[in-house]
C-alpha cells in the first residue's frame, strides 16, 4: 500500500544524535514494542526458523539424520525435476491456469461498479448478501456441488442438457473443461467477496467530483469511466500485486480434489506434484526442490510487477 | 531494536534445538536388545511373556472400522491380549484416504511407534527405512519366534523369495492368502447377469466376441422390460478392473497383475503396454466404451453411485464382488461369474490374480520396538489356522458358531452391521494368513467360490509378487523414470478407450514411452526378475 | 442535458437487470442445495428436483444429528473457530496498532519483516517438525497457532487505524498521562469495532474451512474437525482394492449409501453457523475493509 511508500520519510531521520535518539524513542514507546512482540514473536517461530528447512533441497533427506545432518546432493533434485517428462506440462498448467486467474481479475471491479450504481438500498444490500454467501462454503463441499451438479447421469445440468435433446457432456473427465470449470467454480464463490474491498473504495469517493461532472454534462457512463473508476484504481492496483504475489499459489487443494486421469492433461499442477511426491510418496527432498523453484519464480513475478506498477502508476507495494 | 536481537536469540536458540532433536538414533542400539529380554520371550505356547508388555502400534483402518477406536474393547484384540500378555497400544489409527500422508509425516519425524501394522507400505519404503536403521531385520528371528510363517515359507519358496531384499534381509512380515483360497486372490469376479441372458436367448459368452455381442445387446434389446433403454452393458470401479481382465484375451498378464511379463516363447522379460496386444486389447475396449456399451462416467464414477445402479440392477456385466451380497438389490442374485473369454486369436488366460504373497508391507518392526522377538510372536500366530480362525471370525459362542461344519457369524454381528465391534479385519487386510473356511467376506460366498472354480484352469502358472525387491539404485530408476512411464501409460490407455486420443498416434505413444527410459527400466525390471528366479 | 438523462435511465434499468442476473445465478446453486437437503434423494438425482423441493424428506437431516462424528466435528470446529479467532485478534490487534503509529521506530524494517513472510516459507517437514519440538502435535494449538496471523491482515488492520484514528487524539491523552496500553484499551479498541468485526470473520471463515492443518498434524479422531469429516462424507475414496471388501459385513457400503441420503444436508449443517453470523456483522464491511487503501 502507499502507506508503504510514507514509510520512507518517516525512518529517514537525520544521522547525528541517532543511538541517542533511538533509546529516548524506545523508553518512551516501550510500550509500542511490546504490542509488536506477540506477533513478531509468531512470524519468528512459526516463518522463520522453519526457513532453515529451505536446505533439504539440496540434501538427501534421511529422517534419522535429520535435516541439518542429512547429505548435500547440490542440485540433483532440481535437475530431475527439469529433466521430468511432466515439467512442462506441470510448468505450462500452472501458469495457464494462473494467468487464467488473472484475466478474470477485473470481474469483481466492474461487478462492484454495478452494484455501486444500484441506487435502491434494500436490493443493492440484498444483492451483496446473497453474492457473498458462496464465500463461506468450504473447497470441501464446493468440489461436492460440482460433482453433483456435473455428474452425466443424474446432475441437474446433464438433466437439463438432455432435456434438451442433447448429449450428456463428460464435464468431470474433460481436459478441454477443467481449466474453465476450475476458474468459474472460483469467480462463483469469490465474486462477492471480492467486491467489498472495491465497494468499500467507490464509498470514499468525494460526491463533488460526481456533482461537478454532472453539472458538466457526463452521463452515468462517463461518470464511471472517468470519476469511479480513476478513484479506485490505486486499490486496484495494489490487489493485482497481491495477486501476484500468490500467483503460482491456485487452490491446489480444489484441483486435486478435482482430478482424474483423464483431464490431469490440463489438471496437474505444480502444487498437486508436489503433494504427490512428499506427502504421498515421502520424497520430501525432491518436493522441497519443487516447491523452492516455485517460491522463486513467484519473487520474481512479484518484484518485476511492483517495479512496472511503480513507474506506470505511482502505486506499488514498496 | 533490542527486542530484534533477543528474538534472533530466541530463533537461533531453537533451531540449535530442533537440530538436536531432529538427529536420532543409530542402529547399534538394536544390537543392544537384551538377552535378557529375548530369555523372557517363550518360544512356544502362550502367554508370549510373562510380564504384561505394551506394543504401540501405528495402524491402517477402513471406512467400515471408522466409528471403531481399537483401544476400546473389540472382542479379538482383547482376547489375543489375554492370550499372550502383550498389550497393543494404537497410537495412530489412520483411515486409508489418509494412510500414505500419516505415515510419511511419522517416518519423516514425527513420533515413530513400535509398528507399523497394515500401513501398506511400498517396498520401496521397507527397503529405504530399513537401510536407514529405522526398520529392523526380522530375518533372524522369524525362525524362532515364528513358526507358523516359516513353515509357509518353507512350503512356498516363491514368497520367501518375494519378501528378502537384496542386502538378504527381510524387512516386513507379509499379508498371505492361501494357497488354496483361490476366490480371495482374484478378489474382484468378472459377473454377468444370467436372467437377461436367458431373456436374450444367449449362451454365456466365451470369447470376447461373444461378449460384445451380449453387451450390444443389452443396451438395444432392453432386458429388463420396461421400455427404456436404461442399462448399463458393462460398469463397474473402473476401466482398469475390466482392461485386467480382458489382458489375458490378448495373451497378455502371464504373471499376473503389472506392467511387466514374460514374453510367449522364451524368458524374456516384457514390457506389456507397447506390445501390438496391447493395442489390439485397447482397441477392443475402445470399441465398447464408444458404442456406449460402458458407463460413460466409468472414469470418475464415486461409489456411491455403482452401488446405486448395482442396487437397482441396471449392470448387464462387471467386474466386482459377489453382487449379491454387495448390490443386493432385485438382480444381485441373478449374476453368475465368468471365466477368461477366449481372444480374438485363441489366448485364454485370467491374469488378475494376486500371488499367495499378496502384500508386503503390512508389518514392519520399527528401531524403538523393546522386544521384536516379542511382536514377531505376536504376529505369527496370526499366520497359524487357530490365529486366522480368532482374527476372522473371533470366537465361537461369542461371535460366531459352527453350523454343519461352516463357521458362520451370529445374525446380529452382522445385521447391527458392526462385525468391526468383534472382529478388526474388514477392509483393514491385516498381516497374517487368510483361509477359506474361516472369511467371511464377498470373496467368501458360494457365488464367489464357484466362480472361482470356473477360473481356475485359467490362472496363469506363475504369479510374481505385486512387487518384486529391488536395490537402492533400482529404486532410484523406479522412482524416477519409472513413476512417469508408469503414469504415463495409465493416462494413455485411459485416453485411447475414451477416444480422447486415437490410435493413430500409437507408434507416437510408444516412442515416447521408449524416449522417457523404458529401457533402463526394463534393465531394472529384468534384473530384479533374475534375482527373484535365482534366490 | 435531456438526452443525457434518458440513457441514465436506460443505463439504470441495464445496470439492475445484470445485476439480478448475477445475483440468481450466484444464488441458484444454493438454493438448490437447500431444496436437494430436504427432497427425496432420487428426485434429486433424476432431475425431478431443480429449485423446489419435491417428496419433502427430513430424511437426511436425521441422518446427519444421528451421526456422532459429525457432531463431535462439529463441536471441535466451533471450539477452534472460537479460541483461533480470540488468539488471532490478541495477536494481531496491538501489532496493526503499533505498527500504525508514527513514532515507532524501525516500522519499514519490520514490515519488511513480516511481509517477507507471504513470499517464502521453508516448506512442509520443516514447520511439522517444529509443532512437534514445541509438543503440539494432536492438540488444538496445532490447529489454530500456525497461521495464527498473516501479513495481509496485518496491512489492513494498520491502514484501518491510521485511518480512523486521529494523531491528535493520541497525542492528546499521552500529555494527560495516558500509557500506550491504556490508550489502546480505553480509545483505540472502542473506536476500531469495524475492523475487528471483519478480521474477525476473515479469520473464522478460514478456519471453520481448512483442513490441511488437521490431516496433516492431528491422529486423535476426537479432535477432527468438521471438514476433515466432510471430506470423508462427500468425496468418497477411491476404493482400495486391496482392502478386500467383506460383503457379508461390510458397514462400508452401508455408509455409501447413506453418504447420498445425507450429502446435502450436510453441506447445509456445515455452512450455517456462518451464514447466520455474517449479516450481523455486514453492517461494519464497507467501514471495515480497506479505508486505508482508499488514496484521498
Amino acid at each position: 500500500m502507499e502507506i508503504l511508500e510514507k514509510e520512507n520519510n518517516v525512518v529517514a531521520p537525520t544521522v547525528h544524535y541517532k543511538t541517542s535518539r533511538i533509546k529516548k524513542n524506545f523508553s518512551a514507546n516501550w510500550q509500542l514494542y511490546v504490542f509488536l512482540s506477540p506477533a513478531l514473536l509468531y512470524f519468528m517461530i512459526f516463518h522463520y526458523i522453519p526457513m532453515y528447512g529451505v536446505q533439504i533441497a539440496f540434501k538427501e533427506f534421511y529422517a534419522n539424520l535429520g535435516i541439518t545432518g542429512s547429505p548435500w546432493v547440490g542440485f540433483e533434485h532440481f535437475t530431475r525435476f527439469f529433466d521430468s517428462y511432466y515439467f512442462w506440462r506441470l510448468l505450462k498448467n500452472t501458469l495457464v491456469l494462473n494467468v487464467y486467474g488473472l484475466i478474470l481479475f477485473p470481474v469483481p471491479i466492474i461487478f462492484a461498479l454495478m452494484l455501486n450504481e444500484v441506487k435502491n438500498g434494500a436490493a443493492k444490500k440484498w444483492a451483496q448478501t446473497l453474492t457473498y454467501a458462496p464465500h463461506f462454503i468450504s473447497v470441501v463441499v464446493v468440489v461436492g456441488m460440482l460433482v453433483a451438479f456435473l455428474d452425466p447421469v443424474t446432475g441437474i445440468v446433464n438433466n437439463t442438457i438432455v432435456k434438451f435433446g442433447g448429449e450428456p457432456v463428460l464435464f468431470l473427465t474433460d481436459a478441454g473443461l477443467f481449466r474453465h470449470i476450475f476458474v468459474w467454480s472460483g469467480q462463483w464463490q469469490s465474486l462477492g467477496w471480492g467486491t467489498i474491498i472495491y465497494l468499500a473504495a467507490l464509498a470514499g469517493v468525494n460526491p463533488e467530483l460526481h456533482e461537478a461532472a454532472r453539472v458538466d454534462g457526463a452521463t452515468r457512463m462517463q461518470r464511471i469511466i472517468h470519476v469511479n473508476i480513476p478513484a479506485i484504481i490505486p486499490t486496484v492496483v495494489i490487489l493485482f500485486i497481491l495477486n501476484i504475489g500468490n500467483f503460482m499459489q491456485v487452490g491446489f487443494e480444489k484441483v486435486l480434489l478435482l482430478q482424474n486421469s483423464l483431464n490431469s492433461e490440463t489438471s496437474d499442477i505444480i502444487q498437486t506434484f508436489v503433494y504427490q511426491a512428499g506427502l504421498l510418496e515421502g520424497q520430501y527432498s525432491f518436493a522441497a526442490a519443487i516447491g523452492l523453484f516455485e517460491s522463486v519464480i513467484n519473487i520474481v513475478l512479484l518484484i518485476t510487477v511492483n517495479q512496472i506498477a511503480r513507474k506506470v502508476s505511482d502505486n506499488s507495494l514498496w | 531494536m533490542k527486542k530484534g536481537k533477543a528474538l534472533f536469540g530466541i530463533s537461533t536458540a531453537l533451531i540449535l534445538l530442533l537440530s538436536a532433536c531432529s538427529g536420532g538414533n543409530n542402529e547399534g542400539e538394536n544390537e543392544k536388545v537384551d538377552k535378557e529380554i529375548l530369555e523372557k520371550v517363550s518360544k512356544t505356547g502362550f502367554p508370549i511373556v510373562e510380564e504384561p508388555l505394551t506394543i504401540k502400534m501405528f495402524t491402517g483402518k477402513s471406512n467400515a472400522n471408522l466409528n471403531f477406536n481399537w483401544n476400546d474393547p473389540l472382542l479379538v484384540w482383547d482376547e489375543y491380549e489375554k492370550m499372550t500378555n502383550i498389550n497393543i497400544e494404537w497410537t495412530e489409527q489412520v483411515l486409508k484416504d489418509n494412510l500414505e500422508e500419516k505415515r510419511n509425516l511419522a517416518l519423516a519425524g514425527g513420533t515413530i511407534p513400535d509398528v507399523f501394522y497394515s500401513a501398506n507400505l511400498s517396498n520401496l519404503d521397507i527397503f529405504k527405512y530399513g537401510k536407514q536403521g529405522t526398520f529392523i531385520d526380522l530375518s533372524s528371528y522369524i525362525e524362532d519366534y515364528a513358526p507358523n510363517l516359516q513353515k509357509f515359507l518353507e512350503n512356498n519358496p516363491d514368497v520367501k523369495k518375494g519378501i528378502t531384499f537384496p542386502d538378504g534381509k527381510i524387512y516386513s512380515l507379509p499379508a498371505l492368502r492361501d494357497n488354496d483360497f483361490l476366490a480371495i486372490r482374484i478378489s474382484a469376479f468378472p459377473w454377468i447377469n444370467k436372467s437377461w441372458l436367458e431373456k436374450l436367448g444367449m449362451e454365456e459368452p466365451g470369447t470376447t466376441e461373444e461378449f460384445y455381442e451380449y453387451l450390444k445387446a443389452v443396451k438395444e434389446k432392453d432386458p429388463n422390460g420396461n421400455g427404456e433403454a436404461d442399462e448399463i452393458p458393462y460398469g463397474g470401479v473402473n476401466l482398469e478392473y475390466l482392461t485386467n481382465w480382458l489382458r489375458g484375451s490378448f495373451g497378455l498378464g502371464n504373471r499376473g497383475s503389472g506392467f511387466v511379463d514374460v514374453a510367449p516363447n522364451g524368458d524374456k522379460t516384457r514390457f506389456i503396454a507397447t506390445t501390438d496386444n496391447y493395442k489390439e486389447l485397447l482397441q477392443y475396449v475402445n470399441k465398447l466404451y464408444s458404442e456406449k456399451l460402458i458407463e460413460q462416467n466409468i472414469f470418475s464414477i464415486k461409489w456411491d453411485q455403482i452401488m446405486a445402479n448395482g442396487a437397482e440392477g441396471k449392470y448387464g456385466s462387471t467386474v466386482f464382488w459377489d453382487p449379491q451380497s454387495t448390490f443386493k438389490g432385485p438382480e444381485g442374485g441373478n449374476y453368475v461369474g465368468l471365466s477368461a473369454l477366449k481372444g480374438p486369436s485363441g489366448e485364454q488366460l485370467f491374469s488378475p490374480v494376486s500371488s499367495p504373497l499378496f502384500s508386503n508391507g503390512q508389518f514392519v518392526v520399527t528401531k524403538e520396538n523393546p522386544n521384536p522377538a516379542a511382536t514377531v510372536r505376536w504376529l505369527d500366530y496370526f499366520y497359524s489356522d487357530e490365529g486366522a480362525r480368532l482374527l476372522y471370525m473371533g470366537i465361537e459362542g461369542e461371535s460366531f458358531e459352527v453350523v454343519d461344519g461352516k463357521y458362520k457369524y451370529f445374525d446380529e454381528t452382522i445385521e447391527a452391521n458392526d462385525a468391526s465391534k468383534f472382529v478388526p479385519w474388514v477392509g483393514v487386510n491385516p498381516p497374517g494368513i487368510v483361509k477359506q473356511d474361516y472369511f467371511s467376506g464377498a470373496e467368501g460366498t458360494e457365488k464367489s467360490l464357484t466362480a472361482a472354480e470356473k477360473i481356475k484352469p485359467f490362472v496363469p502358472e506363475q504369479l510374481w509378487p505385486s512387487e518384486f525387491t529391488y536395490t537402492e539404485d533400482e529404486n532410484k530408476t523406479l522412482s524416477t523414470i519409472g513413476a512417469d512411464i508408469e503414469k504415463y501409460v495409465k493416462e494413455m490407455t485411459d485416453k485411447f478407450v475414451s477416444g480422447d486420443v486415437s490410435f493413430d498416434e500409437w507408434d507416437k505413444y510408444v516412442k515416447t514411452i521408449e524416449d522417457m527410459g523404458l529401457e533402463k527400466y526394463m534393465e531394472v525390471k529384468t534384473e530384479a526378475y533374475n534375482r527373484f528366479q535365482k534366490n | 442535458m435531456r438526452n443525457s438523462g434518458l440513457s441514465d435511465r436506460t443505463f439504470g434499468i441495464i445496470n439492475g437487470i445484470g445485476v439480478l442476473l448475477i445475483t440468481i445465478i450466484i444464488t441458484y446453486p444454493l438454493i438448490f442445495v437447500i431444496s436437494a437437503s430436504i427432497s427425496d434423494p432420487t428426485a434429486v438425482n433424476t432431475g425431478k428436483m431443480w429449485l423446489w423441493p419435491v417428496d419433502i424428506t427430513f430424511a437426511g437431516f436425521e441422518k446427519v444429528f444421528e451421526n456422532k462424528a459429525i457432531w463431535v466435528g462439529y463441536r471441535n470446529t466451533i471450539f477452534y473457530t472460537i479460541v483461533g479467532t480470540l488468539i488471532h485478534l490478541f495477536v494481531l490487534l496491538p501489532c496493526a496498532y503499533a505498527l500504525s503509529r508514527k513514532e515507532l521506530m524501525g516500522k519499514k524494517i519490520i514490515l519488511w519483516i513480516i511481509l517477507f513472510t507471504m513470499l517464502f516459507n521453508g516448506g512442509l517437514i520443516p514447520s511439522y517438525l517444529l509443532v512437534k519440538n514445541l509438543n503440539m502435535l494432536n492438540t488444538m494449538w496445532a490447529i489454530v497457532i500456525p497461521g495464527v496471523v498473516g501479513a495481509w491482515s496485518i496491512l489492513v488492520a494498520k491502514s484501518f487505524f491510521e485511518q480512523t484514528i486521529p494523531d491528535t487524539l493520541v497525542e492528546a491523552s499521552k500529555i494527560d498521562g495516558a500509557t500506550d496500553f491504556q490508550i489502546f484499551r480505553r480509545i483505540v479498541l472502542p473506536l476500531s469495532l469495524p475492523i475487528i468485526a471483519v478480521m474477525a470473520l476473515f479469520h473464522a471463515v478460514a478456519l471453520w474451512n481448512q483442513y490441511f492443518n488437521a490431516l496433516i498434524y492431528l491422529t486423535d479422531e476426537n479432535k477432527f474437525p468438521l471438514q476433515l469429516i466432510l471430506r470423508q462424507i462427500l468425496i468418497l475414496s477411491q476404493f482400495d482394492a486391496s482392502s478386500g471388501v467383506g460383503g457379508v459385513v461390510d458397514s462400508y457400503i452401508e455408509q455409501v449409501k447413506a453418504a447420498s441420503l445425507i450429502k446435502y444436508a450436510v453441506i447445509i449443517v456445515s455452512a450455517l453457523p456462518l451464514l447466520i453470523v455474517y449479516p450481523f456483522l455486514q453492517r461494519f464491511f464497507v467501514k471495515g475493509v480497506l479505508i486505508g487503501s482508499v488514496k484521498e
